[in-house]
């Protein structure tokens, strides 16, 4: 069964209406609780008159019956019977002697009313009578007394009845008087103490609802007062701090507008250099396949002259030995023919030496040849990087290297390691930038750890803490004005890990910084099936930079 | 040795005789403060051995072997109980005190606890009172009242008697007396005088404003307003003259002689209040 709820009406809901029922409830119970307790008290205590007036009435009787009692006197007793029957409150009047024999009786009304109090007092002789012989033996006298008869009453309680119908009617009547006067004496104080509340109330909704502005008009320095007060000084400090707020918004605001400029500046840098690097990228490679067609003819010609040299040196030895010296292009033979033979070892050494350089920059450029599961030779990659950055080297800056002996394969892409490399050395110069400086190349086997490591360490400015931090993260450069890209490390970090490496940068501000790529060796089984990388050579003593 | 055997079982067979010898045998009815006092008077006079029982500490006494194998020379009965046993023995004479029902049988002889009639009407005289109103019985009090109307011709009171036969007739009997007497004499009759009917007297005394002449001091609180009372001990005494005499080898003397010392008391409210003659009581 669906329980409907009890709306009570909008003013039902104050504070003031609730206290006002509490209190009135409460007087009403009061006052009803003093009258009925007053309205009982007074019953009993009438009734207990009644009972004693009664009582009193039977005594008297007793005492004075006592002797016609004695006597069986029943006119003496019937006079006493009819004066206490007199009373207006008596019913009925009996006197009976000790064996219970009506000696006297008087009855006013035959009609007994509902309540009657029915009283019953013995009729004794004098306590401390002697007999004769006691009296003359001078025996003390006792305190016994021997019942020789009876007298009862009966008592009508219809005054009581009345008395009692006149006290309820009394006291209903001046207790609703008094509930109507304490009630309203109670409204108007509450009228009072609930304006304050209302007063706080309405205040506090108006901060509430953030008018911050308001306050609670309520003075006074009782709790309600203190409780404004408080809520006033809470109210000034909200507005307080709303102003505060809103101005640090605005900078904050204004202070945004002003990075994302910035920013949009960078990115805008940043897309403008990785521009120029895919421009430089197809530069690259037009240059590549531009050179590479002389090339190959220069060394085709090269090997055209070795091999015609080869066929006419022992033609000249002869003529030599049968003719005696004679000169080549203004040089004699035997010199001729050691610059001959040399030089035509050179250019076909040098022609594939520049093609070598070419292909370098073009898989460079172009990305290509990034396959990891090919035979690498560190130090076979320390020298092509070498060799792309023979341009690139610095009379200020000295470079040396130092390249481990018995160096084991690792698994990977020599190109891409080269692009670390030439990194990691193009980051050592530029630390070096302006003064004279040296950059130590070293590539050594950590046999413990099974890991190839390669070394590049400069006494360069080194990296301070605030970009130390940053090294890593993609486009962030010191050097964007200088045609830096930001992409370097990043790259570079990204190379060595999909190798299975790690990539470490270690610097002191003002001394130097050593950057440390480390490589797994490729277990033995691997190692012999894994093919050899395209124009790979060995370290090459001749690419120490003097 | 045989000789001294002999002389030990003669001497532990007659010391308990030796020992019950008594000249006096006091019968008391009970014990009672009166009774002790009276006792006591005659102790102190008597000079005869006493053997004392109280019939009280007995639920049966057998008076007469007690007679029999003691041998008492006289039987003193303190008490109607003692009194009424003593005379069913023949043997010893007796003598009696504070028997206020006695009726001697015989050679019977002792100390009534009725003062003599003269005595009161005397007081009565001095009261100047000339109609004195008694209530009494003609089966207890009928021989007292016989000599007390003798006395009372004799010094000019006139004895307005009311016979009760009951307890319950004596307030109908005072009421009879009123505006009869100017005193009333109350007598300590057990029929006219009983706890009951007590009040009566102090009740007629107040209402018809005529003096209460009693017997016992307990009666002046009531509203008595002057008491002529036995003196306990003084009659002990008497009783034990009576007996020397006795024991000297008279017979007793058959009655019973009045006491011979009263004390007069008197109320002095009372006496105020009815204006009596202020030598009353004193």
């Amino acid at each position: 069964m669906r329980r409907r709820k009890l709306r009570l009406p909008p003013y039902a809901k104050s504070f003031r209406f609730r206290l006002y029922l509490i209190f009135t409830v409460t007087i009403a119970l009061l006052t009803a609780a003093f009258v009925t307790f007053y309205v009982l008290t007074e019953l009993n205590a009438f009734r207990s008159n009644m009972e004693r007036e009664g009582k009193l009435l039977a005594t008297v009787l007793a005492q004075n019956a006592r002797l016609p009692l004695f006597a069986e006197n029943r006119e003496a007793l019937d006079i006493l019977a009819d004066g206490t029957a007199r009373y207006p409150s008596v019913l009925s009047v009996s006197i009976v002697d000790r064996e219970g024999r009506l000696l006297a009786q008087q009855v006013k009304s035959q009609t007994v009313p509902g309540d009657v109090i029915d009283m019953r007092v013995p009729v004794s002789s004098p306590s401390g009578v002697l007999s004769p012989e006691s009296a003359l033996l001078g025996q003390p006298q006792g305190n016994e007394q021997r019942v020789i008869g009876e007298v009862r009453l009966k008592l009508d309680t219809s005054a009581a009845r009345e008395r009692l119908v006149a006290l309820v009617a009394a006291s209903l009547a001046i207790g609703i008087l008094f509930w109507i006067l304490v009630s309203l004496l109670c409204y108007q104080i509450l009228k009072r103490v609930t304006n304050s509340f209302n007063l706080l109330l309405g205040g506090i909704e108006k901060i509430g609802n953030g008018t911050l502005s308001a306050r609670v008009g309520l003075d006074g320095d009782d709790e309600l007062g203190r409780a404004a007060n408080a809520i006033n000084a809470m109210a000034a400090s909200l507005e307080l701090r709303e102003l505060e707020n809103q101005a640090l918004q605005d900078e904050l605001l204004r202070a945004m507008r002003l990075e994302v400029q910035e920013e949009k500046k960078q990115v805008m840098a940043r897309l403008i250099q990785t521009n120029k690097m895919t421009s430089l990228g197809l530069l690259l490679s037009s240059m590549a396949h531009e050179i590479n067609n002389p090339n190959a003819s220069i060394r085709f010609s090269g090997h055209m002259i070795g091999k015609m040299l080869a066929d006419a040196l022992p033609l000249l030895d002869g003529v030599w030995q049968e003719e005696g010296e004679f000169y080549l292009g203004g040089v004699p033979y035997q010199k001729a023919r050691l610059v001959l033979t040399e030089n035509a070892g050179k250019i076909v050494e040098n022609s594939e030496r520049i093609a070598q350089v070419v292909q370098g920059l073009r898989d460079y450029g172009v990305g290509g040849g990034g396959q990891l599961r090919q035979r690498l030779e560190i130090n076979g990659a320390v020298s092509a990087a070498l060799s792309v950055l023979a341009c690139q080297m610095k009379r200020d800056v000295q470079l040396h290297t130092s390249l481990g002996t018995s160096i084991p394969a690792v698994a990977g892409s020599q190109q891409q390691i080269e692009q670390v490399l030439i990194n990691l050395i193009l980051n050592a110069m530029q630390s070096c930038a302006g003064r004279s400086g040296e950059v130590h190349l070293s590539t050594r086997h950590d046999v413990a750890k099974g890991e190839v490591v390669v070394e590049v360490r400069d006494n360069g400015v080194g990296i301070t803490p605030e970009t130390k931090e940053r090294l890593f993260e993609p486009f962030f450069s010191t050097k964007l004005e200088l045609g830096g890209s930001g992409l370097g490390l990043y790259i570079s970090q990204f190379i060595v890990s999909e190798h299975g490496g790690r990539l470490q940068l270690d610097s002191t501000l003002g001394k130097g910084t050593v950057a440390t790529v480390v490589l797994p060796v490729a277990p033995a089984s691997v190692v012999g099936m894994l093919p050899a990388q395209l124009g790979q050579h060995a370290a090459d003593p001749l690419h120490e930079v003097g | 040795m045989s000789l001294l055997k002999l002389l030990l079982l003669v001497l532990f067979t007659l010391t308990p005789t030796l020992a019950l010898a008594y000249d006096v045998l006091l019968l008391q009815s009970m014990h009672d403060k009166g009774y002790d006092e009276a006792v006591r008077g005659f102790k102190r006079d008597c000079r005869g051995s006493v053997r004392r029982i109280v019939l009280a500490d007995y639920a049966e006494l057998d008076l007469t072997r007690i007679t029999r194998e003691e041998h008492p020379k006289l039987i003193v009965a303190v008490g109607d109980r003692a009194l009424e046993l003593a005379q069913k023995q023949h043997a010893t004479p007796v003598l009696y005190m504070m028997a206020l029902n006695a009726k001697p049988r015989g050679a019977v002889g002792g100390v009534s606890m009725l003062l003599d009639p003269g005595r009161y009407l005397s007081v009565f005289g001095e009261m100047g009172a000339e109609r004195v109103g008694v209530l009494y019985d003609p089966a207890r009090s009928g021989g007292y009242v016989k000599r007390a109307v003798a006395a009372a011709a004799r010094c000019g009171v006139k004895l307005v008697l009311r016979e009760v036969h009951a307890p319950k007739e004596t307030p109908a009997m005072l009421a009879s007396l009123k505006g009869k007497v100017n005193a009333l004499w109350m007598l300590p009759d057990t029929t006219a005088v009983s706890p009951g009917s007590t009040e009566a007297y102090f009740l007629f005394s107040q209402a018809e404003r005529v003096p209460v002449v009693t017997f016992a001091d307990v009666y002046l609180s009531m509203g008595g307003a002057v008491a002529l009372t036995i003196d306990r001990y003084d009659i002990g005494r008497q009783v034990a003259e009576l007996a020397q005499r006795v024991l000297d080898g008279n017979p007793p003397e058959e009655g019973g002689e009045p006491p011979r010392r009263a004390i007069t008391r008197s109320n002095d409210s009372v006496v105020r209040q009815l204006k009596l003659n202020g030598a009353v009581g004193h």
